[in-house]
């Protein structure tokens, strides 16, 4: 076990350079990394040209990249265009989007999992007909359709909600906001868990458990779910890396000043820093988050060892 | 008697039609004594032992008619609640592949102690004493270690031991095996059955051997009853049967065996494949593929007739079984 | 050792978007069959291929069919929207801003005074354009590489596996927001490159698996062992085998396509005004909603029919293909 964890921290170095230098490239050079820096007008040649000294711009790209990762991992991610460091930043946008991934994550396992329990118990019912073709429409429908609609009829129409978050943003005026961000990820924790259910209730090792005289309930809680959940938990694990590389759409519509909000801010005002720097984080955490659930995997399933 | 099925009728509606799985087979079993029940597959064996064990998968499955014995009582009336502490208490089965039907995230342990926790009640401690036991008498070295692993760690025989004991756990009265042993190796095949049998015989258990390999059941059972296309078409003791068959199907059967005093010669097959339970031919469902038909079995279905020339209680659904028997 | 866990059909799914898990309605009923059925004889019909297997099948599956239809409208709409309105997307008429529905404007007026119907209509095209091309991009792409690498292994196989290991970890609405807002042209050619440039990886593993698979199989190694030649045993034997789940794959990823084209314009990366695109038209019309819903329902609904259309067909191709669930 832990030459595997050693192993594959190891093979996540390349990914995490790959990943990092392909941002950092795309970042400096299709963009103009110090076109920010002059305010909304252009810098003229003589500043633009300090500016790229002192930044280190007029070496090459790899160079910068080695620097720019160099001071990285002494904690150092750069300023900013307003000036403030962007682990300053970071303190302030990362527990927003946390705390917007942690109710996600809640309504993928609480409302993901019961709806795929039931309808894996009851096949071909109603109830099952209706929430399948349910989750269909949601995984269809866009991410940002959903949050305007959702916005639309309980924030405008209904007035139960605020439209948009307070820059605080408080767990209560996060729910609507994390019910749209998981709700993708809902319905296929839904449908993974529905058909793992399906397929394991007709499974020898459930015949064997009733044969046994065991209780329904037990049937299902100890023998059922506890098979069945383990790709859905594995799912529901790599997911984190996803949600929360993809709140940017969610923390737009709401208005939340968290990780996605500061890199628009980033992108739209051309800072270099802050975009390379947030992104460098959601790919270590993109990462972490799989080694986590290949190492998870082993925990639930007996039959997996690592050598 | 300590099990007796009468006239038991079950269907399976699917997409494409309803098959008719078996249609009015009567068996009993009594203490101590072994009933091997043979047929090919699709022949309504395992349906029976689930109808009777009450582990048919409802729907597709249905029971239409028919009774089913158990210590006096109709189990097929019972709550569904007093029915499941029937089973694994009172009667038990044994299930052909160890390893899909034990779990495989929950140690075996775990599995076997879960017998004595959900019915006697019993601690988790003693559950685990118990279950290292049970480990013991089926003769699964190094017991006391290996109650902690998971059912991937063992070997298909030990796997298959495991079934056992978890069968044996309560001690009870009935045990259905099905197919116990084709998923095995052959060397280890024996060995499995002669536990199961030695057990049977400690426990003074009721067995009903579901197999579709006659030679298993020539050295165990007591009785043979065989199946086709969901009835009983003959039913007799062991010695009987090997002596002269009373129905073209079981000497087919047999004549399918290979044998050492017959090597060199083609050896025998049944013509034709079974039927399809969705349109099971009229008459005797044999006919199509019966050397001896004649008209009467393409229309009339034979009843079980009883079988005079034998002293013990025998049976066979052929109209011609007088001439089978001495053919 | 195991693979990567997570799941590479996710790799499009940076908004949490799209990806071609299980979607089948009733993938397991077929194998609700009784025990010791009608595994039997009947009457056996000629053999088929697995290809007009797959069309007998759907041609009597009533989703494929509503899909199908549902998707050749659009594709005969965005070739001549004319066909169905006289409008055009660009005639705009600021007084009648965010005005309703009313004879000859069923729709009603978006927030510049434009016609919603014909700006819907119009609409497909991009979402058309952008799905088609993106996915066929991605599928040549993905599935060249993928299957050199699956059929060669060796280094170069090595190498491709951590490089798409590398466009996974990349968030892929970010990566939009980052490479396309620096880009000036306001057509489809940048959303689709970009598309590409990051969905190839997901394609090129779905064709590396399949043909890794088809590889192991017995007739092959049997053919390669009677000295078949590489491009033979590629075209012949591997070819045929591995090409069902990456079409599955691709027609599902069509749909994802078209959600990110329009997930991206929302943004403003994507494509820009003048351009028409429903995600901009959603985006525009956001401002407005409390007084014109209409600006933004419709062009959503017309966008959540297509996805699902995409999505739907690529599922029961799947269910078609997938000869396991017979």
């Amino acid at each position: 076990m832990g030459r595997y964890v050693v192993r594959r921290l190891l093979q996540m170095i390349p990914v995490f350079v790959g990943a990092t230098l392909l941002i950092f490239l795309m970042v400096n050079v299709m963009g103009d990394p110090i076109a920010g820096l002059c305010g909304e007008r252009r810098c003229d040649p003589a500043t633009a040209a300090r500016l790229e000294k002192e930044f280190g711009l007029d070496k090459p790209v790899w160079q910068q990249y080695l620097t720019y990762m160099g001071n990285v991992f002494t904690g150092d991610f750069g300023t900013a265009f307003n000036g403030q460091e962007v682990t300053e930043l970071m303190a302030t946008a990362f527990p927003v989007t946390i705390r917007l991934t942690v109710i996600a994550i809640l309504f993928e396992v609480v409302v993901g999992i019961v709806l795929g329990v039931v309808t894996g118990l009851r096949r071909g019912r109603p109830v099952d007909t209706g929430v399948l073709l349910l989750t269909l429409v949601v995984i269809s429908v866009p991410t940002f359709v959903t949050g305007l609609l959702l916005q639309l009829l309980l924030g405008v129409k209904w007035g139960w909600i605020r439209p948009s978050v307070s820059s605080e943003a408080p767990f209560d005026e996060l729910i609507l906001p994390g019910l749209v961000l998981a709700s993708v990820s809902l319905a296929y924790v839904t449908r993974l868990t529905r058909t793992s259910i399906a397929e394991n209730r007709r499974s020898d090792y459930v015949r064997t458990a009733v044969a046994k005289g065991l209780p329904r309930r037990r049937v299902i809680t100890r023998h059922l779910l506890r098979t069945s959940l383990i790709p859905v938990v594995t799912f529901i694990g790599a997911d984190i890396g996803f949600l929360m590389g993809g709140a940017i759409v969610t923390e737009r519509i709401f208005n939340i000043h968290g990780v996605g909000y500061q890199i628009y801010q980033g992108i739209l005002r051309q800072n270099t820093q802050t975009v390379v720097g947030f992104v460098t984080v959601l790919v270590l955490v993109f990462l972490v988050a799989n080694l986590v659930v290949d190492l998870l995997y082993a925990v639930l399933d007996p039959r997996i060892r690592y050598a | 008697m300590l099990l007796d099925v009468h006239d038991l009728h079950v269907e399976f509606h699917t997409r494409d039609g309803v098959a008719q799985a078996v249609n009015g087979v009567s068996y009993g079993v009594d203490e101590g004594e072994t009933l091997a029940v043979l047929g090919e597959s699709g022949s309504g064996k395992s349906v029976t032992a689930q109808a009777i064990m009450g582990i048919l998968d409802v729907p597709p499955g249905r029971i239409t008619g028919g009774e089913v014995i158990f210590r006096g009582r109709d189990l097929l009336t019972l709550k569904e609640e007093q029915r499941r502490k029937v089973r694994g208490a009172e009667m038990a089965m044994i299930f052909q592949d160890a390893l899909s039907s034990l779990n495989p995230v929950i140690s075996v342990g775990d599995q076997l102690g879960e017998m004595f926790t959900v019915h006697r009640g019993m601690s988790k401690k003693d559950a685990r004493a118990e279950a290292v036991e049970l480990m013991d008498r089926v003769r699964i070295p190094a017991a006391r270690e290996r109650v902690r692993q998971y059912p991937h760690q063992f070997s298909g025989g030990m796997r298959q031991r495991i079934m056992i004991a978890m069968a044996l756990a309560l001690e009870p009265a009935l045990i259905i095996a099905d197919e116990p042993t084709t998923a095995l190796d052959v060397t280890v095949q024996a060995q499995v059955m002669e536990l199961l049998a030695e057990l049977q015989r400690e426990y003074r258990m009721g067995l009903i051997l579901i197999t579709h390999d006659l030679g298993v059941v020539a050295d165990v059972a007591d009785r043979i009853a065989v199946m086709y296309a969901g009835r009983i078409v003959e039913s007799a003791p062991v010695h009987d049967i090997y002596k002269a068959p009373a129905h073209p199907y079981t000497r087919g059967l047999l004549d399918s065996i290979p044998r050492l005093d017959q090597k060199g010669r083609e050896l025998y097959a049944i013509r034709g494949l079974p039927p399809n339970l969705m349109d099971i031919p009229p008459g005797c469902a044999f006919h199509p593929r019966c050397p001896m038909a004649r008209d009467v079995c393409r229309t009339d279905e034979p009843p079980l007739y009883e079988v005079t020339e034998s002293e013990a209680g025998r049976g066979s659904a052929c109209h011609f079984w007088r001439e089978c028997l001495h053919g | 050792m195991p693979e990567q866990h997570f799941d590479p059909d996710r790799a499009v799914a940076g908004t949490g978007m799209g990806g071609t898990m299980d979607l089948g309605v009733d993938e397991a009923e077929t194998l609700e069959r009784a025990p010791g059925g009608p595994e039997g004889p009947g009457p056996r019909e000629k053999p088929r291929s697995l290809w007009s297997d797959a069309w007998h099948d759907l041609r009597r599956n009533p989703v494929f069919v509503v899909s199908a239809l549902v998707i050749l409208f659009l594709v005969v709409i965005s070739l001549w929207p004319s066909l169905i309105t006289s409008g055009s997307p660009l005639q705009c008429d600021l007084a009648k801003a965010q005005e309703g529905s009313q004879p000859g404007h069923p729709f009603g007026f978006n927030g510049q005074g434009c016609d919603v119907y014909t700006r819907t209509v119009y609409g497909a095209r991009t979402s058309v354009a952008v799905g088609v091309l993106a996915t066929l991009g991605v599928a040549v792409l993905g599935s060249v590489l993928g299957a050199l690498a699956g059929f060669f292994g060796g280094v170069g196989d090595s190498v491709l596996s951590r490089i798409t290991d590398v466009f996974f970890a990349i968030p892929v609405v970010l990566g939009g927001l980052v490479l396309l807002s620096v880009i000036t042209s306001n057509t489809v050619w940048p959303v689709i490159g970009f598309i590409v440039l990051l969905g190839w990886p997901q394609l090129s593993r779905i064709a590396r698996g399949s043909v890794i698979t088809a590889k192991q199989n017995d007739y092959v190694q049997a053919a390669r062992a009677l000295g078949a030649s590489n491009s033979r045993l590629v075209l012949r034997h591997i070819a045929p085998n591995a090409i069902a789940p990456v079409i599955v794959v691709a027609t599902i990823a069509l749909g994802t396509y078209i959600s990110l084209e329009a997930t991206l314009s929302y943004l403003g990366v994507g494509l820009k005004p003048p351009s028409v695109s429903w995600g901009i038209d959603i985006s525009a019309a956001s401002p407005y909603v409390r007084n014109a819903p209409h600006a933004l329902l419709w062009p959503s609904g017309a966008l959540a029919v297509t996805v699902l259309a995409f999505i739907m067909l690529g599922d029961a191709v799947r269910d078609a293909l997938d000869p396991k669930l017979r």
